[in-house]
């Protein structure tokens, strides 16, 4: 027996680590894994809630959020692709205007 | 249950620990006297040209960017799929529908050329 | 016992991978890192009796989505990041705020669900199940799910596809 506030607590710190790579990491594609993490730690918060509450509908948003998830990668790191083939750069304090 | 999922940690700790002492026994047994030719990467017998870290570019990148999508819609087709009695025509009509969505995309990628080998 | 042992050992691991995550400079090794934390992941998934989404978690996330991340990143080349003024403007502010934000929630979060605990495997979350759920509660979302994807298809295959090539000319 476990109590279900530890995987909060874990699904927290998973968040709050992609928080702080968010700010701190100056690559784009590192920037991206951090909000990648951010997902990670927020879907094991609907996993515990739903073994708390017994509702199986916990568990089914997870899949949804993971489909957002694997668009969200497929078009965003086609636009990091994009963005690369314009500026031949990937830190992002170069990529600071809307058009070249 | 996860009870049910022992045996397969009881194997992945096994692996784990298989791999190292048997590579550190073969390490321990072998003779090992290395030489320039014996260290050079083989390439059918003719010396390497080139070093192995060169870059070379990747053209199917969209064919991996298509995969994860794909990927993801066969996590659907699998509850559907165990289900697939109990759900009855209605589960197939409605699966078809999300299928035909995709199928569109499908089509008009491929009429678009992306999956041509550049 | 067992339960609070992988938990907090699985915990551990993903916790180092996360931490691992934002030391690395190199984006390749951020996304091995990534790779441990989804993997364990999916084990405390498994302890919640998650079966399912403990397999799509290893399937999708490590197995397709980090598969993406890595291609890319051997695509671009990218190399260690440079720290710049903006970085450490963002860790000057950003940390300590993250850290507030984080006492305040985790705070929050103890205080309301108080000491109820939760036994190994609590909640089966077979594929059986999770498919009745699906076809019968959330049939509508699922639907609304392709639309989702088609446009990640066509926006991905739109952004990524080189501009000078004759993709688009082939349209017949």
């Amino acid at each position: 027996m476990v109590p279900i506030s530890y995987y909060l607590v874990l699904s927290g710190i998973l968040f709050a680590c992609g928080v702080t790579g968010f700010l701190i990491k100056r690559n784009i594609i590192s920037i991206f894994m951090s909000i990648e993490l951010m997902l990670n730690g927020v879907n094991l918060s609907f996993v515990a809630f739903a073994a708390q509450w017994h509702a199986l509908s916990g568990q089914i948003f997870v899949f949804f959020v993971m489909v957002v998830a694997a668009a969200e990668a497929a078009v965003g790191l086609a636009i990091i692709i994009a963005v690369y083939r314009t500026r031949e750069t990937l830190n992002i304090d170069q990529v600071d205007l809307l058009k070249l | 249950m996860p009870q049910n999922y022992v045996p397969i940690f009881i194997f992945i700790a096994f692996i784990g620990i298989l791999i190292p002492v048997t590579l550190l026994a073969a390490k321990l047994v072998r003779p090992d006297n290395p030489s320039k030719s014996k260290l050079m990467p083989y390439e059918c017998g003719i010396d390497p040209v080139d070093s192995s870290r060169g870059r070379y570019t990747v053209r199917y990148y969209i064919v991996a960017i298509l995969f994860v999508v794909f990927d993801v819609e066969t996590i659907f087709l699998f509850p559907w799929a165990v289900q697939f009695k109990a759900l009855g025509v209605f589960g197939l009509i409605e699966m078809l529908i999300f299928l035909l969505i995709l199928v569109v995309g499908y089509i008009w990628i491929w009429k678009k050329g992306a999956l041509e080998w550049v | 016992m067992t339960h609070l042992i992988i938990f907090l050992f699985f915990g551990a691991l993903c916790l180092a991978g996360a931490v691992n995550l934002l030391v690395q400079r190199h984006p390749i090794n951020s996304a091995l890192s990534l790779v441990v934390v989804m993997g364990s992941l999916a084990v405390e998934y498994l302890l919640l009796g998650a079966e399912f989404v403990a397999a799509v978690q290893v399937i999708v996330y490590a197995g397709a989505v980090m598969v993406l991340f890595v291609f890319v990143i051997m695509l671009l080349n990218a190399g260690e990041e440079v720290r710049t003024k903006g970085s450490r403007v963002a860790m000057l502010f950003g940390i300590p705020g993250m850290l507030v934000g984080s006492a305040l929630v985790g705070w929050v979060l103890i205080e309301r669900t108080g000491s109820q605990t939760v036994a190994a495997g609590a909640l089966p979350g077979a594929p059986r199940t999770i498919g009745w759920l699906l076809f019968h509660n959330f049939l509508l979302p699922f639907e609304v799910t392709s639309i989702l994807v088609l446009i990640a298809i066509m926006g991905a295959v739109v952004l990524a596809s080189h501009p000078d090539t004759d993709s688009g000319k082939k349209k017949s």
